[in-house]
């Protein structure tokens, strides 16, 4: 047994906060501490194990050879293919896998969730106004949370920054801001608030609205008691320094009317008039921000784009996981955890799909090939984005034995061995 | 192997070396320039052809965390222009596809300044927390060596230290800034102004006008930034955009400005957006160009509006907010944690838009009363004026004063009244002055000695354009573009797309700076000290001056 090491300043990938202090104790190659990980993060390092195994029909192979195969099986002339980018890869990782579907012609979509998406085409038709969190913990004096509680799913969020830490314009911290709840039917805002009214689902587009409205000084007359109180709000709202709105851009088991985001959008924005305003969308674990982020300076596009006629394609309507369930693919590349289930696995499953990531030799689906890589921030340095889309460096306390970047370029070499021109 | 390559007969304009259109060959060797190369060696036949250095751009927004916002922003003019792979030479360069529009995408980027034989590009305004982004976008933009400046002068460190009157820890902490994030120079965008506009102060409208927060002015920020630049010996001194950008009667703060840093050198950027009369819009381009004519420790870059499609990329979060608000288009706004801001609004500019039009004649002016083109650079602060394709085409109204007089005739007269341009400026650039604007005076400005050109021991980044009468076409289709020896346009096609090299510094610090600084992070920041740092950023910073 070997003694046990410390690697300090580690980010955390459990969720989208990103937080960067975590101290991670690692003993024989296996992580038994990490501190002060929240219960998501320390869930997210588990003890850092994963297999390390080269599958070629579901038998050991070896690299080479199954980077062989690989390679044929994502050649196949008149195939159409799909790159699907799972959560936990780098956005070194997250480059190679938008060249290799560049090259194939492929469609590429990611793990962006449907919810995150309808956020990301509103903030299209509209922009929005926004900031990194540590604008909200310096400067945000009235916080108002929409439909979310973070403490559930993104548990260090209210302590690192937006609730209890002094900032540069907030030297007393949380005694210096005002919390305002907005329960949205059973979607709940956080027990700590000052303020909390409740609005039914059925009223909440009103009611974003109407504060809209109110902001823009058109006085709503004849509301039930939950829109004046919601109206009631805008007081509050625009005698703030700094009003910070937070909402959960992604899903969560309740259905929610889409055009939430579109209506928080459009208040965050109107409020800059009277005062200043950010929105915060809270958002998921790995690095989702990091895949969006690559695509658009590589293609122009967030999420749901096609290469397959040679150039980047938007398609937001029809995004990649619709069409393979509908059998639009006869290949696949999954980068990352295979971690797809239902319809969605059961069509990777009859089709030919090679797996590259964190446990892809353990898909839950059949693989024609699948080699195993380690995970972002655990096993492989680089960058990775936090839900603010600040760029972080990955600090890994583990060494993986095989890099998914390498293993990518790998096989870029190996197509581009049986493919030497594009397919343009 | 040693790689050389003979550019035959042509034409050269090589002002850094006083060669104005000279017929003589250039040598390459190994990527560099050099006197001679033996016979035999492979040879370009540039008889009848120009042949100049590599463009150089001092001020471009082509690959930060703001232009990927704005692209972002921009699936409508990416779906309208599609661009598929070139068809590259070599196995050695994998050829992207991408989207165009107004901020392409990274490698359609690099492809299209290759395209117009620029080989060198900065990013203007990259905020240090962002920076690992921009270095990441500048790995993926091909064909162009390429750097970034970080954004200072309203990073609350900064502020504090000015406030306490710790210049010289403000020094300190700019050189720890520029080597952590790889950066190559220091950029001031709006002093104070973004702060303001954090701060619910919304903005500063003059010179002396203080932070509330802080109690500091845009002059002292001014000044402690610029003293940093020219006491560390960075090779560009700071790289200055000025309060009030875009307002009616800015011209006053923009000479206040200048004069604030008298006798320093300094760089003032998209200076006609900082070259506005008031209190109604009238041309300020007069006196403005005037001052940099007598002041020879003064450069600026022009920042040209040219009439099309634009989008405005900005730092200066207030600016931003009047844009959205004066034009109703849809609006970004993205406060960054400690240091700066972000905005974004895209805009068309119309010949029949009284402002545009004016706008449209003040650069022209800056550009046609200008004294010593050493010191004054072409740009269009791409995205912001418009394109950096549009640079063919800002080149043709200074080389041909016909084009220039029928767009004047096209344009809205209303504002131009009085104006230099309306009055009649016969002035045509020649060759060798668009030389000077486009690579050899900023090279110079940058004190990149090995770019802007053709000397043995330059870098080998050469254009050669075929002759034509109209400019435009003959600056937008260079014959060929050589980059670091590698011939990167052959036959007016993109063949070879080489990594281009990044451009930074790393000057030196009092170490006594670093405890203060790490319990400043730990009290604020929301980044580790110890994770802020860039990785891999090559360790090969270009040295610093004499």
């Amino acid at each position: 047994m070997s003694a046990a090491h410390q690697v300090e300043h580690v980010t955390c990938l459990g969720c989208g906060c990103g937080c960067d202090d975590i101290n991670v104790t690692v003993m024989d190659d296996r992580i038994v501490d990490a501190i002060p990980a929240c219960p998501v993060g320390r869930a997210w390092f588990g003890d850092g194990s994963v297999p390390w195994e080269v599958l070629q029909g579901g038998k050991r192979a070896t690299l080479e050879h199954a980077l062989t195969e690989a390679a044929s099986i994502l050649t196949k002339p008149r195939g159409s293919l799909l790159v699907y980018l799972g959560p936990d890869l780098t956005s070194q990782a997250q480059r190679a896998a938008v060249a290799l579907t560049d090259f194939l012609g492929a469609a590429v979509d990611s793990a962006t969730s449907d919810a995150a998406a309808e956020g990301l085409l509103a903030a299209q038709r509209r922009g929005r106004a926004t900031a990194t969190l540590g604008e909200i913990r310096n400067r945000g004096d009235v916080l108002l949370f929409w439909g979310v509680d973070p403490n559930r799913r993104y548990p260090r969020y209210l302590s690192r920054y937006a609730l209890e830490p002094a900032g540069t314009q907030i030297p007393n911290g949380r005694a210096g801001r005002f919390v305002i709840a907005v329960n949205i039917g059973a979607d709940k805002g956080p027990a700590e608030a000052d303020l909390t009214i409740t609005l039914e689902p059925s009223e909440e587009i009103a009611a974003l609205s109407l504060m809209r409205a109110a902001v823009l000084d058109h006085p709503a007359r004849d509301q039930s008691p939950n829109l004046v109180s919601a109206i009631g709000l805008i007081g509050r709202l625009t005698s703030a320094r700094y009003a910070v709105l937070v909402h959960d851009a992604e899903p969560t088991e309740l259905p929610r009317n889409p055009l939430r985001v579109e209506g928080l959008i459009a208040l965050a924005q109107a409020l800059n008039g009277p005062t200043r305003a950010a929105l915060s969308s809270l958002r998921g674990g790995g690095n989702r921000p990091g895949a969006e982020s690559v695509l658009t300076w590589q293609t122009g596009y967030p999420f749901a784009v096609d290469h397959s006629r040679g150039y980047p394609r938007y398609m937001p309507g029809d995004r990649g996981l619709d069409r393979l369930v509908r059998g639009a693919f006869t290949a696949a590349l999954v980068v990352g955890s295979p971690a797809l289930a239902g319809e969605a696995a059961a069509a990777l499953g009859g089709i030919e799909t090679v797996a590259i990531g964190p446990g892809a030799s353990r898909a839950p689906f059949t693989t024609r090939v699948a080699i195993d890589t380690g995970t972002a921030g655990i096993h492989e340095g680089g960058t990775a984005y936090r839900m603010d889309e600040v760029p972080l460096s990955l600090r890994p306390p583990l060494t993986g034995q095989r890099s998914t970047v390498q293993t990518l370029e790998a096989l870029m070499d190996a197509v581009r061995t049986k493919r030497p021109g594009r397919s343009a | 192997m040693t790689v050389r390559l003979r550019i035959v007969g042509g034409t050269v304009h090589d002002p850094a070396n006083g060669i104005d259109g000279e017929v003589r060959d250039i040598c390459i060797e190994d990527g560099h320039i050099v006197a001679s190369v033996p016979d035999g060696a492979p040879t370009i036949d540039a008889r009848g052809m120009v042949v100049m250095a590599g463009g150089v751009d001092i001020h471009s927004h082509l690959a930060s965390s703001s232009c990927n916002h704005a692209r972002r922003l921009l699936p409508e003019e990416h779906s309208a222009e599609p661009v598929t792979a070139p068809a590259l030479v070599d196995g050695d360069y994998l050829p992207r596809s991408g989207t165009g529009g107004t901020v392409p995408t990274t490698f359609t980027s690099g492809y299209r300044y290759a395209g117009l034989g620029y080989t060198t590009v900065f990013d203007a305004a990259v905020a240090p927390a962002m920076a690992r982004h921009s270095h990441a976008e500048l790995e993926d933009t091909p064909c162009v060596d390429g750097g970034f400046f970080a954004l200072m002068g309203n990073d609350e460190y900064l502020l504090r230290q000015i406030a306490a009157g710790e210049r010289e820890r403000a020094r300190d902490y700019a050189a720890w800034l520029l080597g952590s994030t790889g950066a190559y120079a220091i950029k001031i965008v709006n002093p104070g102004g973004i702060e303001a506009w954090k701060s619910g102060q919304r903005n500063l409208n003059g010179l002396d006008e203080v932070l509330t927060t802080h109690g500091v002015s845009p002059r002292a920020i001014l000044e402690t930034l610029a003293d940093a630049a020219n006491q560390l010996r960075l090779p560009h001194p700071v790289h200055i955009h000025c309060n009030n950008l875009g307002q009616p009667g800015n011209v006053a703060v923009t000479l206040a400005s200048m004069q604030a840093l008298a006798g320093r050198r300094a760089h003032f950027t998209h200076v006609q957006f900082h070259s506005y009369g008031g209190p109604g819009w009238s041309s300020g381009a007069a006196p403005i160009i005037e001052y940099v004519n007598t002041h020879p420790e003064l450069s600026i870059d022009v920042g040209q509006v040219m009439f099309g499609p634009a989008t405005t990329i900005t730092a200066d979060g207030p600016v931003e907010y009047l844009l959205h608000k004066s034009s109703g288009r849809k609006w970004v706004n993205i406060d960054i944690e400690l240091e700066s801001g972000c905005g974004i609004v895209p805009l068309l500019y119309k010949d029949k838009a009284a402002v545009t039009a004016l706008q449209w004649a003040i650069g022209l002016e800056l550009f046609l009363l200008s004294r010593d083109p050493w010191r004054v650079v072409l740009s269009t602060d791409h995205p912001n004026g418009g394109s950096f394709l549009s640079y063919p085409a800002l080149i043709q109204l200074l080389m041909d004063r016909s084009v220039r007089d029928e767009k004047l005739k096209q344009a809205n007269p209303k504002l131009l009244a009085g104006s230099a341009l309306a009055d009649g400026l016969t002035r045509e650039y020649t060759l060798n002055e668009i030389a000077i604007i486009t690579r050899a005076g900023p090279a110079r400005l940058l004190g990149l000695r090995q770019k802007g050109h053709l000397g043995p021991g330059a870098d080998a980044d050469v254009t050669v354009y075929a002759r034509n009468a109209d400019i435009a076409q003959m600056f937008s289709t260079p014959r060929y573009v050589i980059k670091g020896g590698s011939l990167v346009v052959e036959e007016g096609q993109l063949r070879r797309a080489p990594a281009g090299r990044r451009l930074h510094v790393r000057p030196g610090y009092d170490d006594a700076l670093l405890p203060d600084l790490k319990r400043y992070f730990d009290a604020y920041s929301t980044v580790a000290f110890e994770n802020y740092p860039v990785q891999g950023v090559p360790d090969d910073p270009l040295p610093l001056s004499p």
